[in-house]
Order: C-alpha cells, then sequence, then structure tokens
C-alpha cells in the first residue's frame, strides 16, 4: 500500500514532469522545422492533431544528430591531434574542421547504421591518404 | 567538395538545388524535404563546431536524420494499432524513442518495472533542451504538400437538373450544354482545332468532319498541281515552298550550270573501252561515237554529266572499232570535215592531254 502510493506519488511527480516538459517545448523551438517532422510522420502513418508531440519528435531528432556530429567532430579533432604530431607545419593550415564522411561513418558505426564508402582506385599512391588535411 | 562557412552554404544552397549527374536514382519524391533537412541538419553541425562540410557527409546526415523521423513515427504508429487506437499520443512517442535508442542504451533502460513516464529517454531530451542553445531554422517553411483544392464534378445533382433518362443516376457528372456541340463547325475551324475542345461530337458528326477534312486536302492538292503544270508534288506542298532540301529534283536543262571539261581520266576510259585500232576505212564511224559530244559543245547545254553517259553508254559493245592514239589518226580525221574541225580540235586536245600524261609516266 505505501508502496503504491509512494509510486502513485511518484506518477504524479513523473506526469509533471512530463506534461511540464511537452509545455516548455512549445517555448523552445527546435531547429528542425514542424513542417518537415509532420511531413514525415504524416508518411509513417502516424496520426497526431498534438503539436507538442511533433516538437517532441523534433527536439528528439535535433539530439540525435547533434550526438551524431559531436562524435564525428571528435574524431576530427582526434584525427587533426594526430597529423599535428607528425608535422608541425599544418597545424596552422588546418584549423578549419570539415565533417566528411570518414568521420561520419565513424560515429554513425556506434549508432548501428553502417555506412561505408566504396573503394576507388586513385591516380597516385599518395591520393586519399588524409583528407582532412587536403584542400579540395 | 568543400563548401565554407554556412552563409556561403545557405547562397550555395538555391544554387546547389540542382541534383548532381553521378545520383543515380533521378529526383526522389520528397526532394523539397529533403533539402529542407541539409539546411536543418547543416545548422546543427555548425552549432556543434563544423566549419564546412563535405556535400556527400552533409546529404548522408540529413538522409539519416530522416529515416530517424520516420521510424520513429513509424513505431509509434504500430504501438498505437497495437492499443487499438488509430491517432498516436505520447506514450507511442516514447516507445519508439526508447527502441531507437535501445543501441546505445539509456538510463533505466534494464528496469524491469519502468514506467514510460518516467524513461530515461525522456530526461535525456529534456537535459538536452536544457543545455542547448536556441537556433532557429534559416527559412520560413510553407506547409506542405500543398492540398489540390478538388474541382467540383458538377453531377447532374449538384447543379439540379435532372438527368435525361432514369438510367441515368444523379451522381454522375452531367451533360455539357447541347449549343457547345449541336452546331457544325465551319472548314476553317477545323484546322484550329474544335473550338469548344469537347469530345462531344457523335459518329455522325466525326465521319462528316473527315470528309471535310480529307476533300480539302484533294482540293488543294488539285489547285497546286494545276499550278505546277502536271508536275506531282501534291504532298510536299507546304514543305516545298519553305523547305529547298524538299524541293523537287531538276530536270536535265532546266537551270544553267557552269561548264565542266571532261577530265582526262574519263577519256581514257573512253579509250580503253574500245582497245581496238580504227581501220581507216571506218573513220567515219568515229565520228558518229563523237557526234553526241559535239552537238553538246555546239548547243551550249554543258550538263556533261548526262552526255558522258550518253558517251559511255553508246559505245557499248556492238560497235567496235579501232582507235588509233596518237596525231596519225587524227591527221585522217581532220581531212574529213572541215566544219567539225573546232570540235575535232578539242577532241585532239583531249588525247593531246593523254600524250602528255604518257610522257610524264614515262
Amino acid at each position: 500500500m505505501n508502496h503504491n502510493r509512494q509510486s502513485n506519488d511518484g506518477n504524479h511527480d513523473d506526469d509533471s514532469a512530463l506534461s511540464d516538459f511537452l509545455a516548455s517545448l512549445m517555448d523552445y523551438t527546435p531547429t528542425i522545422p514542424d513542417e518537415l517532422v509532420e511531413h514525415y510522420l504524416a508518411k509513417s502513418g502516424f496520426q497526431c492533431p498534438d503539436v507538442r508531440l511533433i516538437r517532441l519528435v523534433a527536439v528528439a531528432t535535433q539530439k540525435f544528430v547533434a550526438e551524431v556530429a559531436n562524435d564525428a567532430l571528435q574524431h576530427c579533432k582526434a584525427r587533426q591531434a594526430a597529423v599535428v604530431k607528425d608535422k608541425r607545419e599544418k597545424q596552422q593550415k588546418d584549423k578549419r574542421l570539415i565533417l566528411t564522411m570518414d568521420d561520419l561513418s565513424k560515429s554513425l558505426r556506434e549508432y548501428g547504421v553502417n555506412v561505408k564508402q566504396q573503394e576507388y582506385f586513385a591516380d597516385s599512391p599518395s591520393t586519399g591518404i588524409d583528407p582532412a588535411t587536403r584542400d579540395e | 567538395m568543400n563548401n565554407g562557412c554556412l552563409e556561403n552554404r545557405k547562397k550555395e544552397h538555391d544554387n546547389s538545388q540542382k541534383r548532381p549527374k553521378s545520383y543515380k536514382f533521378g529526383s526522389r519524391s520528397d526532394d523539397f524535404a529533403l533539402a529542407i533537412a541539409k539546411v536543418a541538419v547543416a545548422q546543427l553541425c555548425e552549432s556543434v563546431g563544423f566549419q564546412g562540410f563535405h556535400l556527400s557527409a552533409l546529404e548522408t546526415l540529413s538522409d539519416i536524420s530522416v529515416r530517424y523521423i520516420y521510424s520513429i513515427g513509424k513505431t509509434a504508429n504500430l504501438s498505437a494499432n497495437l492499443a487499438g487506437r488509430v491517432e498516436g499520443n505520447v506514450f507511442d512517442i516514447i516507445h519508439g524513442l526508447e527502441d531507437l535508442g535501445s543501441n546505445l542504451g539509456f538510463s533505466g533502460a534494464s528496469d524491469v518495472d519502468r514506467c514510460v513516464v518516467s524513461s530515461g529517454v525522456v530526461k535525456d531530451i529534456t537535459h538536452f533542451v536544457g543545455v542547448s542553445d536556441f537556433i532557429p531554422f534559416a527559412y520560413d517553411v510553407p506547409g506542405f504538400p500543398v492540398v489540390k483544392e478538388s474541382t467540383k464534378t458538377g453531377s447532374f445533382w449538384e447543379k439540379g437538373e435532372d438527368p435525361p433518362g432514369e438510367h441515368i443516376p444523379s451522381w454522375l457528372p452531367a451533360f455539357p450544354d447541347p449549343e457547345t456541340y449541336a452546331t457544325r463547325l465551319s472548314v476553317e475551324n477545323e484546322t484550329m482545332g474544335v473550338s469548344n475542345g469537347k469530345k462531344t461530337e457523335s459518329e455522325l458528326e466525326r465521319v462528316e468532319r473527315n470528309m471535310d477534312r480529307s476533300l480539302l486536302n484533294l482540293q488543294l492538292r488539285f489547285a497546286h498541281n494545276e499550278n505546277k503544270g502536271g508536275s506531282s508534288h501534291g504532298s510536299g506542298y507546304v514543305a516545298t515552298e519553305s523547305n529547298p532540301y524538299l524541293a523537287a529534283p531538276l530536270h536535265v536543262g532546266e537551270k544553267e550550270v557552269s561548264s565542266v571539261i571532261l577530265p582526262t581520266k574519263l577519256s581514257n576510259e573512253v579509250a580503253l573501252r574500245n582497245p581496238v585500232h580504227v581501220d581507216v576505212g571506218n573513220h567515219v564511224s568515229v565520228l558518229e561515237t563523237f557526234a553526241p559530244a559535239i552537238e553538246a559543245m555546239k548547243s551550249g547545254l554543258c550538263d556533261s554529266d548526262n552526255v558522258k553517259k550518253k558517251l559511255l553508254y553508246d559505245q557499248r559493245p556492238t560497235v567496235r572499232f579501232k582507235i588509233g592514239i596518237g596525231k596519225k589518226s587524227l591527221g585522217t580525221m581532220s581531212d574529213l570535215n572541215s566544219q567539225n574541225e573546232e570540235d575535232l580540235l578539242k577532241i585532239a586536245s583531249w588525247f593531246g592531254n593523254d600524250n602528255e600524261k604518257d610522257d610524264k609516266k614515262r
């Protein structure tokens, strides 16, 4: 009984937390626009008249993309640090952080998404060694 | 391909709308939505700290984010349908998020008696919203896809008309007004198409129209033939006036062209065809064979092709004679007829050139 009461109170707290959170979502406009999320939710068959749920999905997607981008950024920085150890000249050149397929595939692998590019044959042995340090 | 900072990205956004040529599958049905997703993802990446993107990486990430939305929706719809509902609610969405987040895990995932409301996923998201900056989307997005207004069918019932005949139900589209199809169209309007553009003619009308059209064509053809004086250019009437390449070929003698000097090679052929030597007694026949050439030169018509052909054809084998190459035979010829002196000289020039050539070869 006591446990139930506590769980009930807990549920109430959680409910209120959830409803508060959903209410706060209306103030925070996510970067991913509502129309886009609505379009793809409609495509998948999910019907909902509530705008807050759409915001919830938008925020969840934003979080996902931000996490993936963050991991890719870590990979990019790690690669630049490794390069700087070898050649100090490039330290000033390559302060630019660029999102490449290589870093992206590495970070997406942890999320269960397998993005692999086909190997290609290059003209010279030096091609494609350090795509991040090469200006295209 | 490196894109610079986001400002450049936005400027190039419109330019880069055209799909790269290497894209195998052509345009997808959700190109517009994908473009919006690309911009949003680019903004997010910039907020994380990236200063540039490879276009392929950006496209891949935006495609994945779109699929993420799609899979959330699908899972939420599935759980709603399982619960016997058509519309989803927040619990369905949280279920979907938990499914997708089960890879990496979230706090409280292993709890047996966890409640959806207090799910770790929601807590993560709440934390994220609290921490992250507010980045509004760069563009104003209109509601899409645009719903097309359905055109009114104009049924009998809507128009308030009684359908003619009991067999026609009132919800079918009404017949058009009789004035639109009952009048006979004039011939001039035929080429402009049926003026009302409706397919309401009866079979009889259509047959009559075809007959009129064919009659008209025939009349045009006859008129043109009279103008041309019997030459049959009926079908290409309009075309021949405008396009010179489709004009009828000219007959020999219609048009003056410049004269063509018979090349020595051809005169060689003429000589070779008749390799036997001319007997002195038969020198008359030589002239006869060259008579067409002489006549052609006399009259001034210089369609030498025909003359050449006639020359060759006339010298086909029934007449055999010997032609001597050299000035001796010409000497005998010149005795014959002083009238044809010029022509003989010309003929001599052919052989003369011939001799010179032989000398050069030797």
